[in-house]
């Protein structure tokens, strides 16, 4: 089995008390679920001496109404709570759909929404062992100075992951974020930046601890992705899309994308569709728009000119079945 | 041979939980890495990151000083060269003057704990001249390539070249002929247990006992105490709860041999547990294959020649490589009725980790590549598949025209089974829209005819003893690595015997107690071990009897064994119980040890000629397979929703077991055929991990129907031959003539990834777009 190495792990009960913590650890990392960092640190890509763990933290734990027909998540819900909730299910649709699609069912019981949204990006030449790395002199993400998915560039082209951000994205989820600094709120699409070997945009200590979802009365909305194995994979590409459809047609339509690029892809140009009918030339527009916005690169086994292809087939998809037909 | 006793609830033919299922099911079995030994220190390889280069110094002095280490070792502490195959040992436990694959060993340490291991390696200094590194079998094949091996011209391995029957009037005789080539990707075994030694070095009596994770005891025995340069009195192999294997650990591994260096150099016990990443670095797997497959036929389907051209991909050691390329051309034959087939087989060396033997051992590629152009033929001429293969039957007994021995052969019936159970006639090209179904035949030996190591001995020794308690202990070297070898011999014992199950045990495998066995590969254990136990279940019998015949006053030939008691034949009342036949049997000689041995006769280790010796066995098993798929339009993805697999095992002693391991074998095969594929970048190891290297999980498993044929084998033990190696070699070509069934579309590289059937189906799209242009102008 990987090495683990040792470290220390607090315990804190509030978030309050966990910035406080992280204060007297400024090396320290936050973990909830632990799925995606606990395998970074067998792996020798991080190497934190302090853990702070939230699982304690009951307050992050709740789904709650925010009195105005919208829903606020805590970070801390695990995917499979958020899987099985009714209000979630009638009302946000992409996102308990997204949450069923993570990884495997062990991993969903402990995985959490704030994880999935803080999710590291991936790459081939990043998650591997550190003799790998080493071997391979590192790359830009991590240690090293060439990026080996285009290494004539100096940008990091690690792929965003997560299957929640782009399910939320759709309907304009704000998310409020507590650090040393206070509290603030801000859209979630503004804590994302593409840039693979920096793309969460958060300052240092601070955590991401609730997640609203505005009301969506008469949305319709789907999440799928595409990958090899429906077990376990990440997404090779993953489309969530919310639409509200009245008597004219399409009243309006957000979609956001996923494993594509190094951050969640809100679809820019998708107002054209408003007063169309969800047919064949709705989805060429919306296909269209795909190509200029999307850069899929070899960061996985699978090569990026599929993952192009299979997220112009999948939009269409979750379109159609999102349409009266 | 003995047939099966019907009139009583028969011991075999029963559906027998596994001896130890109940250890595995309730965690109480040990596994290698679960002998947690506290004085045990810990063991790690320093491996190289370079694929192909000079060594110019490994500096271990900054490690050795480190506080917390206990011993270094490097390539100088072991100068003998350590192989499977006696003439081809061309690699040492830790590489010396060169390196030729990442993630070599060069280095090992010894260290109190895990974390001084872990720093002691960061402190190795190791200085190389860089050589090119060659990861494809042309780049290697270069004429200005660099030789991995001085001795190995042009990197070559081992050439083969055959021609059995007369291959060009073959060709003339058929009506068409085609020929295809087949790139199939390199796979590798992902046994659940990762790879794990403890080697305990006793330094007053320089002797050595290591625990391993090995299929084959007798081998890493051998190869121990060569490369320890000890006699091999001293070493004691004992092998636990094995977590699988299939071909992976069928020879002695580089970390098993290092465990014990280092446990000698640190004057004690080390434990050595690999990581998930080193299991693949230590790989063994499958060669990446290139199969060139040309088959004639007549209009009527009777095949007429074949002329395959095989090459693999072999990695940086010999390993089993000799054997592996010997068996794809020798495995042409045996399974239909080709009057002549020419085989051109190289087996090249590259700079990536050696491959070696995987479950249908050098046959399963080369199989995919006949049953495809097979496939495409039928459909050309015409004929069903079903139709084809049945004009292609051999009519066994019949030697074949390379030397094999075909003495039992249920393959009609499996054609007739599938043919009947997947509803072919009336679903054969009536499925819906994306939906497709194909099919495939396949066979496997029964146990190599000729070890490995030929040295006259017999291929299989059991050994039973019987005490005073009444107990029957088994005594066995077979590894059972969960195919379920040891239930199995403890099934034909009792079924000589008639005694209870309860009162057979079987040991195995601990090389101070059990008789020396071969080992668990090319599936041998049931056929030759069984054998074996038979002979000695037998034997011991004959002793019982006669004590019985004493204890009754009648001469033995008057009793009636009934396995608990026995009695005048025949005779009601005059039944005496076991344990005192045992007491008077006692009487006589004290404990009683038997041995039961099995040679294979000079009849069936194959013919005269070079590579002879690699393809004969006493008995094939054939298979037939029908897989239904699913291909989905917007993502590529093959499903396979159901598989059809008739397996003719000869007889099945447990059948429960044979459709676990049947299952089991398929399963494997879909792997293979739709998403497992190892890859380099640039000489590393880049799917070295369970994500990325892409094993169906249950959720991609489809159901799959087993239904077992027996043809009585006159040879094997009840009838029984091999189960489940044979029939993994079927399930990738039907899988891939489903998928053309479904899309149109025939691939030629495996596995069938989404992206590649997607790429098939744009190609596909550009032909039929340009042939309608075509036919417009």
């Amino acid at each position: 089995m990987e090495f683990m190495p040792d470290f220390n792990v607090l315990h804190p009960a509030t978030i309050d008390e966990a910035v406080n913590l992280f204060g007297q650890n400024p090396d320290a990392r936050y973990v909830a679920g632990g799925t995606d960092l606990v395998v970074n640190i067998r792996r020798g890509i991080e190497a934190p001496q302090t853990l702070i763990d939230l699982s304690r933290v009951t307050d992050i734990k709740q789904i709650e109404d925010d009195g105005a027909g919208g829903t606020v998540i805590g970070a801390g819900v695990t995917l499979s709570t958020l899987i099985d909730h009714q209000g979630l299910t009638e009302n946000y649709g992409a996102v308990a759909q997204a949450a069923a699609t993570v990884a495997a069912a062990t991993h969903r019981h402990v995985a959490t929404l704030g994880g999935n949204l803080c999710l590291d990006t991936r790459c081939v030449f990043y998650n591997q062992s550190e003799w790998w790395r080493s071997a391979n002199d590192y790359c830009l993400k991590s240690r090293g100075d060439v990026c080996h998915v285009a290494p004539s560039g100096d940008h990091c082209f690690a792929a965003f992951s997560g299957d929640l951000a782009p399910a939320l994205l759709v309907f304009d989820a704000e998310v409020t974020i507590n650090g040393p600094e206070g509290s603030r709120t801000v859209p979630l699409n503004d804590i994302y930046a593409d840039d693979g070997a920096a793309h969460l945009l958060l300052e240092k200590g601070e955590i991401l601890t609730t997640i609203h979802l505005p009301a969506a009365k008469g949305v319709r909305s789907g999440y799928d992705k595409v990958r090899v194995r429906d077990s376990l994979d990440f997404p090779l590409a993953g489309v969530a899309i919310a639409m509200k459809i009245g008597a004219q047609g399409i009243d309006r339509i957000k979609v956001a994308l996923t494993g594509l690029n190094s951050r969640p892809l809100v679809l820019a140009g998708t107002d054209a569709l408003t007063g169309q009918n969800v047919d064949e030339k709705a989805l060429d527009t919306l296909s269209d728009l795909l190509p200029k916005q999307i850069q899929p690169m070899t960061s996985t086994m699978t090569p990026p000119g599929y993952r192009r292809k299979v997220a112009t087939n999948l939009i269409r998809k979750v379109a159609l079945s999102l349409s009266d037909r | 041979m003995s047939a099966p006793d019907k009139a009583r609830k028969p011991m075999i033919g029963r559906r027998a939980p596994l001896i130890d299922g109940i250890e595995k099911v309730t965690g109480k079995a040990q596994y290698t890495a679960d002998f947690i030994h506290q004085d045990a220190s810990v063991g790690r390889i320093f491996r190289s990151p370079y694929a192909h280069a000079e060594i110019i110094h490994v500096d271990v002095s900054k490690a050795r000083a480190l506080p917390g280490v206990i011993a270094v070792i490097t390539g100088d502490d072991c100068d003998k060269p350590f192989g499977i195959i006696p003439i081809a040992q061309n690699e040492f436990p830790l590489s010396r003057d060169k390196v030729r694959y990442c993630g070599e060993p060069v280095a090992a340490i010894a260290a109190i704990d895990e974390a001084t291991a872990e720093k002691a390696l960061k402190l190795i200094d190791f200085k190389v001249n860089e050589l090119p590194g060659y990861f494809t079998a042309d780049d290697a094949r270069a004429e200005d390539a660099v030789l991995l091996h001085e001795n190995k011209p042009g990197n070559l391995e081992r050439e083969v070249h055959s021609e059995f029957g007369d291959v060009e009037a073959g060709f003339e005789a058929a009506d068409i002929i085609r020929e295809e080539t087949y790139d199939c990707a390199e796979v590798t075994h992902v046994h659940m247990e990762p790879h794990a030694s403890l080697a305990d070095y006793d330094v007053e009596r320089d002797r050595v006992t290591l625990h391993s994770v090995t299929q084959v005891p007798f081998y890493v025995h051998k190869r121990v105490a060569q490369c320890m340069d000890m006699d091999e009195s001293r070493v004691r192999v004992i092998k636990p709860f094995i977590g699988g294997g299939f071909g992976a650990r069928t020879e002695a591994l580089n970390f098993e041999i290092i465990a014990c260096l280092l446990a000698r150099a640190a004057g004690g016990k080390v434990r050595m547990k690999l990581s998930r990443e080193e299991t693949f670095l230590t790989h063994r797997g499958r060669p990446r294959t290139r199969v060139k497959m040309k088959i004639g036929m007549t209009n009527e389907g009777k095949m007429t020649a074949c002329d395959c051209v095989v090459e693999q991909t072999g990695g940086a050691f010999a390993g089993y490589g000799i054997v592996t390329i010997l068996y794809a051309g020798s495995l042409l034959n045996a399974i239909y009725d080709i009057p002549a087939v020419r085989y051109n087989g190289f087996r090249v060396y590259t700079n990536t980790p050696a491959c070696g033997a995987m479950r249908g051992h050098g046959t399963v590629d080369v199989r995919h590549a006949f049953e495809s152009v097979t496939d495409i033929m039928a459909e050309e001429l015409g004929i069903d598949p079903f139709a084809l293969r049945r004009s292609n039957l051999l009519k066994a007994p019949i030697r074949t025209i390379n030397d094999l021995e075909v003495t039992s052969y249920g393959l009609p019936e499996c054609l007739d089974w599938v043919e009947k159970a997947s509803d072919w006639k009336k679903r054969s090209g009536k499925m819906p829209a994306g939906k497709g179904l194909g099919m495939a035949c396949s066979h496997y030996v029964s146990g190599a005819a000729k070890p490995v190591h030929w040295t006259g001995e017999p291929h299989a020794v059991v050994n039973l003893k019987l005490d005073f308690d009444g107990g029957i202990t088994i005594l066995t070297g077979a590894a059972d690595i969960g195919q379920g070898s040891s239930t199995i011999l403890a099934q034909v014992v009792g079924e000589v015997l008639k005694v209870d199950f309860d009162r057979l045990t079987v040991i195995a495998n601990d090389s101070r107690i059990t008789p020396k066995d071969n080992g668990s590969y090319s599936s041998r254990v049931t056929f030759m071990v069984g054998n074996a136990a038979l002979e000695a279940a037998e034997t011991l019998k004959v002793i019982l009897i006669k004590a019985a015949a004493r204890k009754l006053e009648v001469k033995p030939e008057d009793v009636e064994c009934l396995g608990e008691s026995y009695r005048i034949t025949s005779q009601q009342g005059s039944d005496i119980p076991f344990k005192d036949v045992v007491i008077e049997a006692l009487t006589e000689s004290g404990t009683i040890t038997v041995k039961g041995t099995f040679t294979v006769p000079k009849k069936f280790q194959g013919g005269k000629y070079h590579g002879a010796g690699v393809g004969p066995s006493m008995a094939y098993s054939y298979s037939t397979l029908a897989a239904q798929v699913d291909v989905d339009d917007v993502t590529g993805r093959v499903t396979v929703e159901k598989i059809w697999v008739a397996h003719d095992v000869g007889f099945a002693l447990n059948p429960l077991s044979v459709e676990g391991q049947v299952q089991g074998g398929v399963w494997m095969g879909v792997g293979q055929a739709i998403s497992e594929e190892t890859n380099y970048h640039e000489g590393l190891p880049i799917t070295s991990n369970m994500l990325d290297y892409r094993v169906p999980t249950i959720v991609e498993s489809p159901d799959i129907e087993v239904k077992i044929i027996e043809s009585i084998d006159p040879n094997g033990p009840f009838g029984a031959k091999e189960a489940s190696e044979g029939c993994l070699s079927g399930i990738i070509p039907a899988i891939a003539n489903a998928v053309y069934n479904a899309t149109g579309v025939r691939l030629f590289e495996t596995p069938l990834t989404p992206e590649r059937i997607i790429d098939g189906q744009i190609k596909l799209q550009r032909l039929i777009k340009k042939q309608a242009a075509a036919g417009a102008s």
